[in-house]
């Protein structure tokens, strides 16, 4: 079953009077489980690709379904709760809000859930030992390495227990080590099931993927 | 809810400064409400305490007539037709002037007061404060004699006017025989009283009558009573001539002036809520600008609208909340102040100015609504951002 399906999908930003064409009839259908890998040059509409694929931003022309729906017809909050129960984000800049803790990070997108707090801090230091920072849970983002501040983004993107996560070059800040680190967390994830979607520049990385989609001036190009 | 304050708290206290001096002007704003609306309740709580002291059983009959003017005004033969008005216990006649005086060689214009000597006491005994300090009250048979307030004792001429000195009212003699003590109200403690017919008769004024009081029996009606009196007085004299007061009427008349000066004090101190206000609606605009990224991340990991709003505006209302209690709180102790200062100046019981529940609740209310109506602006903009720019910040 596809988790992920575009159709025909163009997307034009208006700046002032010129309309900058950022995706230009793209279609491509991910599967549940995948790991799929999208490669491209900057401004070639990867950023632009995962904003569609992850909620974050409907189509100008053709149809985005995610999880079967489609979200060019969704209203903004439908939009939110679609991505708070499905979709885990992970960043390249991480992301964390600076004054909460590295539990109450990993706990926000439970809390718009509505989740009761002692379930939430509860699942909380759960998955933040899991991604091995049993240790770090009252460190504020501040006291954390880029490594550490990414795990705690992965366990937040994993809050909700959702079946897709999208990865933005989440390697991208971090040395070749804490790099290595995350992308096999993302493996093991894979592996339980999740379909992982990860946008990156490294080569490396994309290969391990089961597929790379290769992206240029808005198109699809393999 | 609470969870929305919970982490409202957390984001205050993260920018503690900015926090604390937003708060400031929400915190002066609310002050000054208290403390002015406090300040004003008091001044009208006295002043009616003073009012009811003299008793709602009264009816003041004043001659409009200018002195000197033609045309009659109230004269004696009135005094005694309201003798027999039903409903009346009796009636006292006044003759009110300012007047040159003369105590050891000083001269003064004094207010001179003539009473019927009979009617003295019981007359202004039960008026609030009218009491004797030294001496006595004027007598029937009293001719040349003065009854004075405690300033014209105390410290308005020279010398100290004591019991049994004279003094001279249009160049006649008074020997004191009673001092007044202090009453509060600075013209009559710079009066003194004399006997009516002695002083029209120095005036050469044997007839006239500037004021009439009048009591009305117990379980008499002071309106009806006010009415007979007004019929009886229109049969001599045009309506222009006098003016007829119930002391219920005295009340409602300085009380509703009292409302204005309150409204007013509390207009000036809720301009200073106002731009507390504005405080809080510059400071949330500036979080929300500095929280761009943040609202980003807060929308990508699933907030709906609806929660990112709600978090602004609980952020803006506590802003309202705390800067109210603690605002409430420097307004009591001003208005505790105040009362302190009243009490050593003015003397006990002047001016007692009040922090009601009321007022408490009212201002809680008030500042928590400044609080979100000034956050409904910031939160609007939060909303309004798209997620993905939002993140691109």
């Amino acid at each position: 079953m596809d988790v992920v399906r575009l159709q025909d999908v163009e997307k034009v930003y208006t700046m002032g009077k010129v309309k900058v064409p950022a995706l230009r009839g793209v279609s491509l259908s991910i599967e549940k489980g995948e790991y799929v890998s999208i490669m491209g040059p900057s401004g070639s509409g990867k950023s632009t690709l995962m904003n569609m694929i992850g909620a974050l931003d409907r189509p100008t022309r053709g149809k985005v379904f995610v999880e079967g729906r489609d979200i060019s017809r969704m209203s903004d909050d439908a939009l939110a709760r679609l991505r708070r129960e499905n979709i885990g984000f992970i960043f390249q800049q991480f992301n964390l809000i600076p004054r909460l803790t590295a539990l109450e990070n990993v706990e926000l997108p439970m809390w718009y859930a509505g989740v009761p707090k002692v379930k939430r801090v509860r699942r909380a230091a759960e998955l933040l030992r899991l991604v091995g920072l049993g240790d770090r849970l009252r460190h504020r983002p501040a006291e954390l390495s880029g490594g550490q501040m990414q795990r705690v983004c992965i366990a937040r993107a994993l809050a909700n227990n959702p079946d897709i996560i999208m990865a933005d070059e989440p390697t991208g800040n971090l040395d070749t080590k804490s790099g290595e680190d995350i992308i096999s967390i993302l493996e093991d994830l894979n592996r339980q099931g999740r379909t992982i979607i990860m946008v990156t520049h490294e080569e490396e990385f994309a290969r391990r993927a089961e597929r790379t989609i290769y992206i240029r001036d808005g198109k699809i190009v393999s | 809810m609470l969870q929305y304050i919970e982490l409202s708290l957390k984001n205050l206290a993260y920018q503690r400064m900015r926090a604390l001096l937003t708060l400031l002007g929400v915190i002066i704003g609310i002050t000054a409400v208290i403390s002015m609306v406090s300040i004003g309740t008091g001044m009208t709580k006295a002043i009616e305490e003073q009012f009811e002291a003299f008793g709602t059983n009264k009816i003041i009959i004043s001659s409009t007539m200018e002195f000197g003017a033609k045309g009659r005004g109230l004269v004696d033969a009135d005094v005694d037709d309201m003798e027999d008005i039903v409903g009346v216990a009796f009636v006292s006649p006044m003759y009110s002037v300012s007047t040159g005086s003369e105590f050891k060689g000083e001269e003064k214009v004094i207010t001179v007061w003539g009473l019927d000597p009979g009617k003295a006491e019981r007359t202004f005994s039960d008026v609030g404060g009218y009491r004797l300090y030294r001496g006595r009250w004027l007598e029937p048979g009293d001719r040349n004699v003065v009854v004075i307030g405690y300033t014209v004792h105390d410290d308005y001429f020279r010398s100290r006017v004591e019991l049994g000195n004279n003094i001279k009212i249009q160049g006649e003699k008074f020997r004191v025989v009673g001092i007044f003590a202090e009453t509060g109200d600075p013209d009559h403690d710079k009066s003194v009283m004399v006997n009516l017919d002695r002083i029209r008769e120095l005036l050469g004024r044997e007839d006239s009558v500037t004021a009439i009081i009048v009591r009305v029996k117990d379980g008499a009606d002071v309106n009806i009573v006010r009415q007979r009196i007004e019929e009886r007085l229109k049969n001599r004299h045009e309506d222009a001539e006098f003016t007829i007061l119930t002391s219920q009427q005295l009340i409602e008349a300085i009380s509703s002036s009292l409302k204005v000066v309150q409204v007013v004090f509390g207009g000036i101190a809720a301009v200073s809520l106002v731009v507390g206000g504005i405080g809080i609606a510059n400071t949330m605009v500036m979080n929300v600008m500095e929280r761009t990224r943040e609202i980003g991340i807060m929308k990508a990991t699933g907030a709906t609208n609806s929660q990112v709003m709600r978090i602004f505006l609980v952020e803006s209302g506590i802003f309202g909340l705390v800067g109210g209690t603690i605002g409430i709180f420097f307004g009591y102790l001003i208005s505790r102040a105040i009362n302190a200062a009243a009490e050593k100046y003015l003397g006990p019981g002047m001016l007692t100015t009040a922090v009601t529940p009321d007022m408490v609740a009212t201002a809680l209310v008030f500042s928590v609504c400044v609080g979100v109506i000034s956050g409904l602006y910031p939160a609007y903009r939060a909303v309004k951002l798209d997620p993905v720019e939002a993140l691109r910040a």
